[in-house]
């Protein structure tokens, strides 16, 4: 009932507002029509050298983690959220609450159905994965990341492009990107953007390092589910004196977990990354091509892809874990 | 001979340019085998949510694992596609 009557006042006023936004779309577009970017695989450096270490190298301020920190402060803004609903007493919670409350709870029936009894253990790391990884993907449905930065020269291999001043904020001019024109292409100063906000998951740094987080956790749940005999997986001995030949494959079979293992590093750090950098250089392909309606439904299209690799990304090492903690005792029954 | 040079090194440049779009068009050819994958899970497992509709809730659970799995390497493929692209 409630709900009807705010639907139906809000529509009068919302589309209104939307076919604005439509026409004003259009005519941006007409004014200033976007251009491919020049797209750069490393996450970009937006600050000076902060500090150098000495076999390392210099550490920047890179765009990624900016959008890592922001993902953080999110994610500390919802639980406070989060805690200050619980305390209040209230059976029912409502809204931004609401949603947490019934995707932690839908996380914690899928631990509780894989993992059994390690279901308490295990659900932090995924639920805390899944939830940095969906407010990191979902950075990039907000406008201005990837398009609001600081401009510089174009270097090396770099395609550049031309700028025009279209304001100032204090003392800094606001410049946009425009198109060259095809006489005047090849002189001039041309340059590049590097964002202030580039999505987390574009950078090999962010995923790989959730991955060996996961992975390794992984061993930690076994060791601490199995004890010392976790290590049997991977250096089998049980069977080796008592059926040689069997015994010489299982071993062999352990040695090949112990590859396995390593290769889930690989694997989990370039399914997060491929999806969503692949998705942030299909969203400036198609803002190039069609400029106004086109990358809205692309936009809809990365919102499914960034929810479906944040729940994979956890599921995964949900399933990892289990299988950590389930070891070869219900084997050796069956065999 | 100067512009002779400048020949040479636009050739080069041509064929370096050349090289990548070949190159990244071939790696992609490794997503078929994603595609395959994932058409074949997934309607193993619409037939057997057809067969035991109780049981959707697992089955589209392991689905959506195994998609993750036979995902995995067509985004291999994509990513050295990305890689030759914009990296090399």
């Amino acid at each position: 009932m409630k709900l009807e009557k705010s639907r139906s006042w809000r529509w009068g006023i919302n589309r209104w507002i939307i076919l604005g936004l439509v026409v004003l779309g259009v005519f941006a577009a007409r004014a200033y029509p976007p251009i491919l970017p020049h797209v750069q695989l490393p996450a970009e450096a937006i600050s000076g050298r902060l500090f150098t270490l000495p076999v390392i190298g210099d550490f920047y301020l890179s765009n990624t983690l900016l959008a890592t920190l922001i993902g953080d402060v999110l994610l500390l803004i919802l639980a406070l959220f989060v805690r200050r609903a619980i305390r209040s007493g209230e059976m029912v919670l409502r809204g931004i609450t609401g949603a947490i409350e019934a995707l932690l709870e839908a996380l914690y029936q899928m631990a509780e159905s894989t993992a059994g009894k390690w279901a308490a253990t295990i659900f932090p790391w995924m639920a805390t994965i899944v939830m940095l990884v969906l407010v990191a993907n979902w950075l990039e449905l907000i406008p201005g990341t990837d398009s609001i930065g600081l401009i510089h020269h174009a270097e090396g291999a770099a395609e550049g492009y031309p700028v025009q001043e279209v304001g100032r904020l204090g003392e800094l001019p606001v410049v946009t990107i425009v198109k060259a024109d095809a006489e005047k292409a090849g002189e001039g100063e041309s340059y590049v953007l590097a964002p202030f906000v580039r999505v987390a998951s574009t950078d090999l740094n962010f995923t790989i390092g959730l991955a060996i987080i996961s992975v390794v956790m992984s061993q930690v749940v076994g060791i601490r589910a199995l004890g010392l005999s976790y290590f049997s997986k991977f250096l089998n001995v049980k069977t080796f004196f008592s059926r040689p030949l069997f015994g010489v494959i299982d071993f062999g079979v352990g040695l090949l977990e112990l590859i396995s293992e390593t290769s889930k590093i690989l694997s989990f750090g370039f399914r997060l990354f491929g999806n969503i950098f692949a998705g942030s250089v299909l969203l400036f392909v198609i803002g190039s091509l069609i400029p106004v309606f086109a990358q809205s439904a692309v936009l809809l299209f990365e919102f499914f892809i960034g929810l479906i690799q944040a729940l994979i990304f956890g599921m995964l090492t949900l399933v990892f874990m289990a299988q950590a903690t389930a070891g070869h005792a219900h084997e050796e029954a069956t065999h | 001979m100067e512009a002779e040079k400048h020949m040479v090194g636009d050739i080069v440049l041509a064929a370096t340019v050349l090289g990548k779009l070949i190159g990244a068009g071939l790696a992609m050819v490794g997503v078929l085998g994603g595609g395959i994958g994932i058409g074949i899970v997934s309607g193993g497992a619409v037939q057997a949510m057809g067969r035991n509709p109780d049981a959707t809730g697992t089955i589209q659970t392991n689905m959506i694992l195994g998609i993750a799995f036979a995902e995995a390497t067509a985004i291999y493929a994509l990513v050295v596609a990305l890689l030759i692209l914009f990296v090399f």
